[in-house]
């Protein structure tokens, strides 16, 4: 798929068909996240992936908006270890750039995905810790459901001029 | 370029040949920037597009790393509305589209570096001085832009150790 066709067609999806995203495809979207730019190089990111199905239950009894892992393939946590910060502050941009390369990879390649949040609410964020059995210096930051799609969207038609200043605000 | 390949092969462009980017390119690159998802859907974006050297040169003067803009094309400085998304949502959807904008730029042939201003309350300050942002938006940063000059490899960034398996 062409980078910008990828782009303007991705769209949140939420329904899946239950089948499998092999892993080798897994793979690639997470090398996609790897390759995001963070603040002096820091790479300040983990990734769980989690296919369990009871593990997904668990992940949904915390957070109420992901009711779409019942059928998705992978469940991908993003996750933050500040402590492995350089430049101090920008870790949240940091695996936001990276969960947006893993929505676009998922895409390209053909599959459905929606990004959850986790972070900054602290019951999600407690919550996919001590599921996942993270330690306690790592920030669970979202999920991505990740599924063969069972839904089409049509392109997003979300440019919108009047947030575009020129020189100045 | 394919997809995969263009995020595989985005790399930090800090530096620039001469030639402007024509306004039409500006505005792909914002519209890949706006097809981001945000929480909600809210959308909270909002793009300050600027060519004026004479702007460009000014931010150098408050942001360390930003020595590269008197020689850019153009800047885009991407801001969060914080009245129309709550909590810090604005700053991962405002990632979002500012990473969807660096992958449209490099599939297009140009280059662009991503120079961070929040959390920085001082470059955040400087920022919205310099440009008279309003008091409920917040520049989250300010994206260089420019005709490649310097041409990198694909960074081997993937680390095996970052990845676990149903749990930690």
């Amino acid at each position: 798929m062409e980078a910008l066709e990828a782009i303007y067609s991705r769209r949140s999806i939420r329904v899946f068909t239950g089948d499998e995203v092999p892993q080798e495809d897994v793979e690639k979207m997470l090398r996609a996240a790897m390759t995001a730019p963070s603040a002096c190089n820091q790479q300040p990111w983990h990734f769980v992936v989690v296919r369990d199905k009871e593990t997904h239950r668990r992940i949904m009894g915390v957070q109420k908006y992901t009711a779409m892992l019942e059928k998705a393939s992978v469940a991908i946590i993003v996750c933050a270890q500040p402590g492995l910060e350089k430049c101090p502050g920008f870790w949240v941009q940091d695996v936001s750039a990276a969960a947006e390369n893993i929505l676009l990879a998922a895409h390209a390649l053909g599959y459905g995905a929606t990004w959850c949040g986790l972070y900054p609410r602290d019951d999600p964020v407690w919550g996919v810790r001590e599921i996942i059995g993270a330690p306690k210096d790592v920030v669970p930051f979202c999920v991505i459901a990740v599924g063969v799609p069972g839904e089409e969207k049509p392109p997003s038609q979300r440019y919108k001029r009047e947030r575009v200043h020129f020189e100045r605000w | 370029m394919d997809a995969l390949e263009a995020i595989m092969t985005r790399r930090s462009i800090r530096r620039y040949k001469e030639g402007k980017i024509p306004e039409e390119t500006i505005t792909t690159l914002l519209k890949a920037a706006m097809a981001a998802p945000s929480a909600h859907n809210k959308q909270p974006w909002r793009f300050i597009v600027v060519d004026d050297p004479n702007i460009l040169s000014k931010v150098p003067e408050y942001h360390p790393y930003s020595k590269m803009l008197p020689n850019a094309s153009h800047a885009i400085v991407v801001l969060g509305d914080t009245h129309v998304q709550e909590t810090d949502f604005w700053v991962h959807d405002c990632s979002a589209a500012t990473e969807n904008l660096l992958i449209a730029a490099h599939a297009l042939g140009l280059g662009a570096v991503w120079l961070g201003v929040h959390p920085h309350e001082d470059l955040i300050e400087e920022t919205k001085k310099l440009f008279g942002v309003p008091d409920h938006v917040v520049p989250l940063c300010i994206v260089s832009l420019g005709y490649p000059q310097e041409p990198k490899p694909p960074r081997e960034n993937y680390d095996p150790a970052k990845i676990h398996r149903n749990h930690w």
